[in-house]
Formats: structure tokens, sequence, C-alpha cells
């Protein structure tokens, strides 16, 4: 050692090497009271070096351990030696506001004249480079769980509107890896007939009064590869303070999926319609007979009466025959009908109170995915409806028929996007709830107008021509109404009403 | 042809006694029925006339009749009613030789239009059923000896021919012919054969 070194370092106080230790250090007296912090410590810990100075160890030990330590601090004093704390446990440190440090402590005694301190080192380097790690690990496994799934995750930040997309993402969306994705780039990436329901779902998702929580079935465009996908969406948007401001989704391309189902659909459908023709040729064809016979035979007796009453010498014996033979066959072709129509009615309808808006929502839902194609819909619904009297089944299939006449009219006549506008509304005075469905078609004529009710009237190429005229019977069951505006001008706009349930009166709004 | 009988069978009651007036104002007699069962036991013995039979009855239906009509060899034309104009129905009931297929509710003047022709179908399936009785009764007064003459005979076989194939004498056959001819009454071989025809002698 030079005699400058030793010069220099004979001038070092303690507080200087103290203060220049890159670990937060702590000096601690025998009591356990901090007497010494450098600026480290005060950094690492959130305290200042005034505030550490005085206070007991314990402040900076988690609650559930601190009565422990106060005995492994007299243990530790009974037999001093350079050691690190805890051995490899897990250890943490309490900070100011309360967070818990993951940190590796060494402690070495120092002992001067007859008192006793212990310096307290924290090392946090190597933990964090731990954490570091598992994190890396973690999230190559997370890779590998959702490339193997099929999944591809986005987070979007919504205060600063830039989202990270992984590689899967933004292929099915068609983002370009080098631009800035905001949230508009998710919204433009949907096809325009979905974007009502994204819009529908964003809102729900982001009002502070729900979880938060979403999923979502959807279209997109993609303007990369010029590709059509569905995307099934599942994610969660956080808060803080009551505002959104993360929106984190899991993305699955259902396409396969759709079109499996959109296939099982039309088979469906078709069989329906093929069912239903059949219960018309069947129900035709028992009132046919029942008709017939009578028809028949007043038809023959008519014939007898009037070749008796032609007849040179008049035949009054089957002339009387013939004629009670009429009269007694027209009230059994009556007896017949009445019977046939008690049978085809009976089993009555259970009629309870319903949330129309639902109804409406489901019927669209229902439209939407039976293989009639996307249609754009433009929703206007009534908050806080009084709950209407109805069928739940039957309603739901009530408005999905209109919807679907309203759809099919608009795509018969080859509009680009078929739209649907539905209103719910109140009215007051009679007690009613209103739905208007209005479709952007070619209208009604004058003469499909006057007709459009009666059984098997139909404008469609493979209709039976008793979607409406059941309809208007089911709701007219209800002690509701369904009609036509016959004044509307642009496309087709069908109105029906529906009675309020009892004890959901206006006035309870 | 009013001593025809027109047979209906309808399981509807009022139809039933509507086309009975309406056919006995014809001046024909008329036997209806309620079902298939009640006619076929009533049904002994063949006359003049034809069967209107509805097609859709409980039990046995319109065409099965007609099938076990024809089983019983039962010669009355067979008119049928039905409540739908069955396209299909209508060609089996044709084929299977009914003489017309008309629909309920039916006019009288239609089912006149179907009755007298069909009465003249009758008519004509009598006489031909009457010629084959006689035929067969003719044949069968005839010895075996004869018969067998008689088909050699017809098959053209001159009588040398025939007296050396039943190893008989040439005067023996000449005797057997001309009392064939004298019994059947036929006038010359050509006659004879349509007789043996009819007769059924060639089965």
């Amino acid at each position: 050692m030079t005699e400058d070194l030793t010069k220099l370092l004979n001038n070092l106080s303690f507080s200087t090497l103290f203060n220049s230790i890159a670990d937060a250090t702590l000096l601690v007296d025998e009591r356990g009271q901090i007497v010494l912090a450098n600026e480290s410590a005060e950094q690492l810990l959130g305290f200042s070096v005034d505030e550490l100075k005085g206070l007991g160890v314990e402040a900076l030990i988690p609650n559930m351990y601190r009565e422990h330590h106060v005995y492994l601090r007299h243990d530790f004093l009974k037999n001093p030696a350079k050691r690190s704390m805890g051995k490899g446990r897990n250890l943490v440190v309490l900070t100011k506001n309360g967070s818990e440090l993951p940190v590796d402590i060494s402690l070495s005694p120092i002992n001067s004249n007859e008192e006793k301190f212990v310096l307290v080192t924290f090392h946090t380097i190597n933990r964090l480079l731990e954490v570091e790690s598992s994190l890396k690990s973690s999230e190559e496994r997370l890779r590998l769980a959702k490339a193997s799934a099929g999944l591809g995750v986005f987070d979007i930040d919504l205060e600063l509107d830039v989202a990270q997309c992984d590689t899967l993402v933004c292929k099915l969306f068609g983002f370009q890896r080098n631009i800035r994705i905001t949230y508009q780039c998710f919204v433009d990436a949907i096809d325009v007939i979905y974007q009502p329901k994204w819009h529908a779902m964003f809102e729900k998702a982001t009002a502070s009064s729900n979880d938060g929580d979403y999923q979502i079935e959807f279209r997109v465009n993609n303007q990369q590869n010029q590709t059509k996908h569905w995307l099934y969406v599942a994610g969660r948007v956080f808060f803080s303070k009551d505002q959104a401001v993360r929106m984190v989704g899991v993305v699955q391309d259902s396409t396969k999926q759709k079109q499996l189902q959109q296939k099982l659909n039309e088979q469906r459908i078709e069989l329906e319609t093929l069912f239903k023709t059949q219960i018309a040729i069947q129900t035709a064809s028992a009132i046919a007979h029942e008709i017939n016979q009578p028809l028949a035979a007043i038809s023959a007796y008519s014939e007898v009466a009037l070749f008796a009453l032609k007849s040179e010498q008049p035949d009054f014996e089957r002339l009387n025959r013939s004629l009670l033979g009429c009269v007694a066959q027209a009230h059994r072709a009556g007896k017949s009908l009445h019977e046939l129509m008690e049978f085809l009615q009976k089993g009555k309808v259970e009629l309870e109170p319903i949330d129309l808006n639902e109804v409406v929502l489901e019927a669209l839902d229902i439209t939407q995915h039976n293989g009639y194609g996307g249609f754009k819909s433009l929703l206007d619904l009534e908050p806080n409806l009084p709950k209407v009297l109805a069928n739940h089944t039957q309603l739901q299939k009530v408005l999905v028929n209109l919807l679907r006449n309203g759809v099919e009219a608009a795509q018969n006549i080859g509009v680009p996007i078929a739209e649907i506008q539905v209103l719910v509304r109140t009215h007051a005075e009679l007690n009613m709830a209103e739905v208007i469905i209005q479709d952007n078609g070619p209208g009604l004529t004058n003469e499909v107008k006057e007709r459009i009710f009666e059984p098997f009237f139909t404008t469609k190429e493979h209709g039976v021509g008793m979607g409406l005229a059941i309809s208007r019977s089911l709701i007219e069951a209800c002690g509701g109404q369904l009609w036509f505006d016959i004044n509307h001008r642009d496309g087709a706009a069908v109105h029906l009403t529906l009675p309020f349930a009892k004890n959901e009166t206006i006035s309870n709004l | 042809m009013t001593n025809a009988t027109i047979f209906i069978v309808d399981d509807d009651p009022a139809v039933l006694d509507a086309l009975s007036m309406m056919v006995e104002q014809e001046g024909y007699s008329v036997k209806t029925f309620a079902c298939a069962e009640a006619f076929l036991s009533a049904y002994q013995q063949e006359v003049l006339g034809c069967a209107v039979l509805d097609v859709r009855m409980p039990q046995i239906n319109g065409l099965t009749l007609q099938k076990m009509m024809a089983d019983k060899g039962i010669l009355l034309p067979i008119i049928f009613l039905t409540g739908h104009g069955d396209i299909p129905m209508s060609v089996d009931a044709i084929k299977a030789g009914a003489y017309d297929f008309l629909t309920k509710p039916v006019t009288r003047e239609k089912l006149l239009a179907s009755i007298r022709p069909a009465i003249i179908e009758s008519d004509k399936k009598l006489s031909q059923y009457a010629s084959i009785q006689e035929a067969k009764d003719l044949i069968e007064s005839l010895t075996d000896r004869e018969k067998e003459v008689m088909l050699l005979a017809v098959n053209g076989f001159p009588n040398k021919e025939i007296a050396r194939r039943l190893s008989i004498s040439h005067r023996t056959v000449e005797i057997h012919k001309s009392k064939i001819m004298h019994k059947t009454g036929a006038i010359n071989l050509l006659d004879l054969a349509s007789i043996a025809r009819e007769g059924g002698a060639f089965d």
C-alpha cells in the first residue's frame, strides 16, 4: 500500500463509505432500530433517510412475519456472523407504499466498542433476473399454448389508443405488422353488417356498471388477402377509476365451424319447410274430406229434387226426402268444420310477462345466423320497457318470420345490403308496446297489401303462404295486432302491438 | 236396358241414399251396400248392370274390392267414385280394369254418361260368358274318344292319319266325326275349331 492511499483511507469517513454502497444498506443497532440508511435504501424502500433513522426494522417486515422476526433477530445477536438471511427462501421487504419487493438480504455484524451493530444489505438484481426469466418461460409456454389452440391475443390500450397484437391476430384481421394499430383498425376490419353488433358489445363491456367481460362473433373482411373470416372473440375490459382503459381479447377463427353450422341450419330450414308443407297438405286434405262428403250428398240430393219436380207427375216423396237430406248434410258439414277447428286449436297457449327488447334481440340473432345471409340491423329499443304479455316461443317465431320476410324482400331485388330497422315503442294510451320492422325492399303492391294475410297467399318462390296468416292469429291471440303500414313508401313496414302484463303498468317505471 | 241393376257401395249413408234415388229416377233397379263384405256376400249370380264403388272406405277400400271381385270372376263393370282427383290411384284402378273413375261430387249427367255404356259393356260380357258356357257344355257332351278325334281333326290331320294315330279304322273315324258334328251342331271344321277354343278344349 502506498502512503497516499493509506492517507486517503484514513481520511475516508464511515458515512462516506456507507453512502457510496450501490446496494440499499441499513445499519441497525442491537435493539433492532435503524441508525443509518443510504440513498439506495431510500430509493428502494420509499422512505426518506430521516424517516428510516430510528425506525424499527420490523416495520420493513410484512405483518405476518414480524413477531417471528423479533425472535430471529435476538437469535442472530447471540451468535453474530456474516451470512445471508433466509437461506434461499423467497424474502420480501415492505416498502413505504405497502408493496412487497422480492429481495435477497445479507447480514454483516459490526462490533464497535461495547455496542453491536448489524449491516443489512438488500440485493435486488438477481431476484429481478430470476423473475424476468420465469416470466420469459411462462410467456413461451403461453405462446405454445396459443399456437396449438389456434388462439390469437390482442391488448388494446384504450387511453393511448394503441394495440398490441400477436401474429395470428394481425393475420386474421389483416393488420400490417409495422403500422400503429388503433381501436379504429379493429372496427374497420369488421364487416359493415356486424359493426353495429361490435359497437353494442363495446358499449356494454365498457360500461362501468358491468364486469367488463365480453364475447362476440362477427365476420371480418380481410384487406390483406381479400378473404372473409368468421371470428370468435372473448375477453375483458379493464377499468381504472370507472374508466375503461384496457381491452384484452382472445381471437379464434370460427369460419369452418360457422360454415358447418350454416349448412346444418339450411338443411334444418329446408326440412322445416317440407314439414310445414306436409302439415298444410294434410290439414287441407282432412278439411277437404270432411267437406267433400256432405257436398257430394247435397249435390246428388239437389239433382234428385230437381228431377222429382220436373217429371210429369211430381214425385213428392223423393222431393221431400232429398231436400231433408240437403239440410242435414249442410249441417253435417258445418259441424265437421267446427270440430276440426276445435281440434286444431286445442292445447291452450301459456302467456307470460316477457321482456320485448330481449326477444327482439334474440330474434335478430336467430335471423342473422339462420342461413338468410347477412343484413344490417338498425336497432332502436326502448329502455325500461315494461314486460308484455305473450308466449315467448311464439313471439320469437313471429318476429323471426317478420324479419326474414324483410330480409328476403330486400335480397330479392338485389340491394347491396339488406337493411332492417327495428323500433320498439310504448303506446301509453293503449297500454301496449309496439314493434315496427322496416326493410329496404321493394315494398308492397296494392294487390299484395290486400291479400297479404290470406292463407296460402305468397309472393315467394318456395313459400307456403301461411307465415303471416299464422303470425297474425298468434299476435291476436295475445290481445295484440299485426298490420302493414299502407302509407309507408320505402320498403315495407310491419307493425305489431302487444298488451303490457297487468301488474307492469307504465307508472311502474 | 232398364232391366239392369246398379250396385252402389259407399260407407257414407247420405251419399248412398242420394245416389240411389238419382239412379232409381232413371228407371234402373238399385242395390246399396255400406261396405265391401255386404256387397260380396249378396252378389251370388251374375246380373246385367254395373258397380259404383267409393274408393275411400274403412277396412276394405274400393281398390281392394276391385281385386276381390276380379279374383271371384265377377263380370260387373266397375265405376269408381273418389273424393280427391287422385291421378295415380285412378291410373291403377283403370289398369286393373275399372270402367271409369269419377270425382265426388258427381253430377247426374256424368254419372249416367258412365253408367249407360257400362251396362252395354256388362251385356257384352254376359253374352260372351254365355257362349263360352254353351261351348263348354257342348264339349262336355262328347265322349273321350270323340274329344281325341276332334282335337286331331281341328289340327288339320286327314282321316287316314287320325285312324293311324289312334289305331282305329278309317271308317270308325268317319263315324266319330259325324257324331261330333251332330252333337256340337258345327256346320264345318272351322266352326268346330272355334267351338273347341271357346269351350276350352285346347287348355
